[in-house]
């Protein structure tokens, strides 16, 4: 069982980072509280790391995939 | 205790640079409403000085710019400021806004504890995306304004006379109304990137303690 979820977690991770590659600028930079705001190619190591920065990183996407696919993202922007 | 602002500055990183430079929005509006207010800047902002100024001022209100774990929020580089077990009881019935990741975790409860103050902040990292041409110009920055106009909103909501849970719902609304903004106008790369991270701090911005307190 926990070696699915790794399998699981490896495939949400090349997803991440596809997704960063393919459509991220690269004059954009992430600010998470940490020392250095991070690059593109930076993103895409903590990532592929899975250090706390790159858990954040895949975390933050698969909390907006949930809320879109839900429904919840637009239900809360439609409210205001 | 007395009605003033305690604001920290530190500008050790691109991050918190654009923090200080967005906190201008907070300091203007505090001194439009007469509210004192002393800025902590590098020099003052380890330890040993932050719990001087806190003591001597006694200001009710202290809004934190700067990198938190989440027991800890940090002044200049890597000067623990404010930290669970060390000097949180300075914060009991004070208005806090914590700019700094994961600080609501816990340092926000127990910086609540037995308190009538409040603390909002952020059980995750708070987010933000900057526009690397305007790295030397945050002010100019409108990828970097998308998420900090928002939060800026808590203390300027508070400023303004309106309670900690208010302050925290017009902040999310404007988190909200950005949201549609970005997704009303023609998809540019950037979009998803800019929504999630607004999402981020949308879910992750909370009130710790009294909800209903005020400045």
């Amino acid at each position: 069982m926990s070696g699915e979820k790794q399998e699981i977690s490896e495939k949400i991770k090349q997803l991440v980072i596809a997704r960063i590659k393919a459509q991220m600028p690269s004059n954009l930079k992430l600010s998470m509280g940490f020392e250095n705001s991070l690059t593109k190619e930076e993103m895409i190591e903590h990532v592929k790391a899975g250090d706390e920065q790159g858990t954040h990183i895949v975390n933050m996407h698969l909390n907006f995939i949930k809320a879109l696919t839900s429904g919840k993202l637009m239900k809360e922007v439609n409210s205001v | 205790m007395q009605n003033g602002l305690i604001i920290t500055l530190p500008q050790c990183d691109d991050a918190t640079e654009y923090l200080t430079y967005y906190s201008k929005f907070v300091t203007k509006e505090a001194e439009k409403k007469g509210i004192k207010t002393k800025e902590i800047h590098d020099n003052e902002l380890n330890l040993k000085d932050f719990i001087k100024i806190i003591k001597k001022l006694d200001y009710n209100f202290v809004v934190f710019n700067g990198h938190g774990t989440t027991n800890s929020i940090l002044g200049h580089k890597a000067n623990v400021i404010l930290k669970v077990g060390v000097n949180e009881e300075l914060m009991k019935d004070r208005i806090i806004y914590a700019r700094s990741c994961n600080a609501a975790v816990s340092l926000g409860v127990e910086c609540t504890k037995n308190s009538n103050g409040a603390f909002i902040g952020y059980i995750f990292p708070f987010v933000f995306y900057m526009n690397e041409k305007w790295s030397t110009k945050p002010l100019n920055d409108n990828v970097a304004k998308l998420f900090l106009e928002p939060s800026n909103q808590i203390p300027i909501s508070l400023i303004k006379g309106n309670s900690a849970k208010e302050s925290d719902i017009n902040s999310k609304e404007h988190i909200l109304k950005n949201i549609n903004k970005i997704l009303r106008t023609p998809s540019e790369p950037d979009t998803p990137f800019i929504v999630e991270g607004l999402w981020n701090n949308y879910l992750g911005q909370v009130v710790r303690g009294n909800d209903s307190a005020k400045v």
